[in-house]
């Protein structure tokens, strides 16, 4: 009986326990997820419901055969990602975002830090840019000390769909930023010396 | 208000997002962070999920469930099709536990709470999916059992049964 009682204390302290485990999301997550909104961004897996997806399914995979053809024809077309907001400054606020144009999954046309100044959890004008580079990953006004590598993984930074891609930025807090780039895990890639190349 | 794919969203669309988020954010993203190690996937999944609700508010029927329940549902949804995503990648856990809430006024104090909520998670870990699931309803959103029951479609007498079972499989999972 005291061996019973014994167990259902414990489990009693387990349950307490887990109901005092609390996470909190950045507080910049709510405006970056109506600034999404606003750009009219669309679901990864589509507003469907359970009932539709077989139908839904057949339709996909017939929209991905054809897109598939027809890409083979043409040249791929980049597109703008926008992602925000996090603290890739090292100023400790979870206000800055990157914009990054980019073929899917692959090239790298442009990149762009920025701090969101307006608060609107998408790139604008009233932003202030805080590092804006081309194609290759270069050091710009590179520091000699405190330097601090900020690295956030994995996200959809290339357009490409899943969220495989990691960000890094290098830069001496509270506000600049000399080189960032973005790197793709895929598994089995990067293992080894060879590591995950920067784009 | 749903708001057709592709299309600006109306000023109702975007209040009921915000009235949806400010209320259920939390919830979700808990949900969420007793599923996934990373803070950073968690987010990504908590942003699918609001913009899955968003677009499909015209199938909410209040008179099935509350809309807590229903967005955990489409939660549930968004977190299977990451789980078949993730199949085919890796992660790196960068700074897991930064999101936790804390009242620890040291930095020690602090360490040893992630420490705990880390051995506790991992423990959860090891759960058979259905176990998992119950346990991130149940504790990460902060369902009660009705809820929690309406939502996976059995009785609330079951999930009280299953939990303190599953809870018994955590247990031998943390002493071992």
């Amino acid at each position: 009986m005291t061996e019973r009682n014994d167990a259902e204390a414990e489990l009693q302290e387990l349950d307490r326990r887990l109901r005092g485990i609390a996470f909190a999301p950045r507080a910049s997550l709510g405006p970056e997820i109506l600034g999404r909104l606003r750009r009219g961004e669309r679901p990864e897996g589509g507003a469907h419901s359970p009932r539709r997806r077989p139908l839904v399914a057949a339709i996909a995979a017939a929209l991905v055969a054809a897109t598939g053809a027809a890409l083979t024809l043409r040249a791929p077309m980049p597109v703008r990602v926008d992602r925000c907001c996090y603290d890739l400054d090292g100023g400790g606020h979870a206000d800055d975002g990157v914009v990054i144009l980019a073929e899917r999954d692959a090239m790298v046309h442009q990149l762009r830090i920025y701090e969101d100044l307006d608060r609107s959890g998408t790139f604008t004008e009233r932003d202030v840019v805080r590092l804006d580079r081309g194609a290759s990953p270069a050091m710009y006004r590179a520091a000699t000390k405190g330097l601090v590598t900020i690295e956030h993984c994995c996200l959809d930074f290339d357009g490409g769909g899943p969220a495989d891609d990691g960000l890094v930025v290098i830069g001496v807090p509270p506000d600049r930023v000399v080189m960032a780039a973005i790197y793709e895990r895929r598994a089995g890639e990067g293992a080894g010396t060879a590591g995950f190349p920067l784009r | 208000m749903p708001v057709p794919s592709g299309s600006a969203p109306t000023e109702a669309a975007e209040s009921l997002c915000r009235g949806w988020y400010e209320a259920y954010g939390a919830p979700v993203y808990n949900y969420f962070r007793f599923h996934v190690p990373l803070p950073d996937v968690a987010e990504d999944l908590t942003a699918e999920t609001f913009l899955k609700v968003v677009r499909a508010a015209d199938r909410f029927d209040p008179s099935r469930g509350t809309p807590k329940s229903w967005i955990l549902t489409v939660a549930r949804n968004v977190l299977g099709d990451w789980r078949r995503r993730a199949k085919l990648r890796q992660y790196v856990a960068l700074g897991t536990m930064h999101d936790l809430i804390h009242d620890e006024p040291s930095p020690e104090e602090r360490l040893l709470r992630e420490e705990e909520v880390g051995r506790l998670l991992d423990a959860v870990a090891t759960l058979a999916e259905a176990d998992r699931e119950l346990i991130g309803l149940r504790y990460g959103s902060g369902l009660d059992t009705a809820e929690v029951a309406q939502i996976l479609g059995i009785r609330e007498g079951s999930v009280r049964t299953r939990l303190w079972r599953v809870l018994g499989k955590l247990r031998g999972a943390l002493t071992r």
